[in-house]
């Protein structure tokens, strides 16, 4: 299941929706709106937008790779769009398996390949001000090192 | 850079080349566009990787910097 909203979720509802006794682990990644300082200002919250077809359809492949390459019986990828405060939630990823440790592996591969291959955008808000987040370097560098795992 | 959506009618075929200098005369904002190399564009959703691919009635252009979700 995929979802780009940009109403909140509940995670214990979410968690509820995949569970069967065929599991043996879950994995999962919260994102969260963090407090931070920009330019000497606070940060209050964030504004997220996305290319919404484009986004759907490369959540859709990363959640597929992570299918191919882990054994999984689910794999839940929420992420929210729009003004979001510090402390919300923006992200959610969660993968069911049989074994923890797909799981927890394509849990990982999954938020990581994210970060930098889905058409989503982050702002810092700050005042009236929306200064945008840039590309991080060691984002870059995680792609990398799954795209050679899952070659 | 700038946000948002708009409608470009050409009286022929071109190839997205071609349709570069075209937006460039438009608005100067494409030059800063086109010269970011970390700047990625799709043409219906797919990753341009042959500028020279030409462009159909009602094809979807985009141009999108490094993302940051998650």
């Amino acid at each position: 299941m995929i979802r780009i909203t940009t109403e909140s979720f509940n995670l214990e509802e979410e968690f509820n929706k995949i569970t069967n006794s065929t599991n043996g682990a879950y994995s999962f990644f919260l994102g969260t709106v963090r407090s931070d300082i920009e330019k000497n200002q606070k940060i209050n919250g964030i504004f997220l937008e996305c290319y919404e077809k484009l986004a759907y359809q490369q959540l859709s492949q990363i959640q597929s790779k992570a299918i191919k390459y882990w054994k999984l019986n689910e794999c839940v990828i929420i992420h929210r769009v729009g003004n979001l405060l510090v402390g919300e939630k923006i992200v959610l990823v969660l993968t069911s398996s049989n074994h923890r440790s797909d799981a927890i592996k394509s849990c990982e591969f999954i938020i990581d390949y994210l970060k930098i291959d889905a058409a989503f955008w982050k702002f810092n808000i700050t005042g009236n001000e929306q200064i945008p987040i840039q590309a991080k370097e060691k984002d870059q560098k995680k792609f990398l090192m799954w795209k050679d795992v899952i070659a | 850079m700038k946000r948002g959506e708009e409608l470009i009618e050409v009286k022929e075929k071109i190839t997205f080349k071609k349709l570069k200098p075209f937006l460039i005369e438009k608005d100067v904002i494409f030059e800063e566009i086109f010269e970011d190399k970390s700047t990625k564009f799709f043409l219906n959703l797919i990753e341009i990787n042959n500028e020279n691919i030409i462009l159909q009635e009602g094809d979807e252009i985009a141009f999108l910097p490094p993302v940051t979700g998650g």
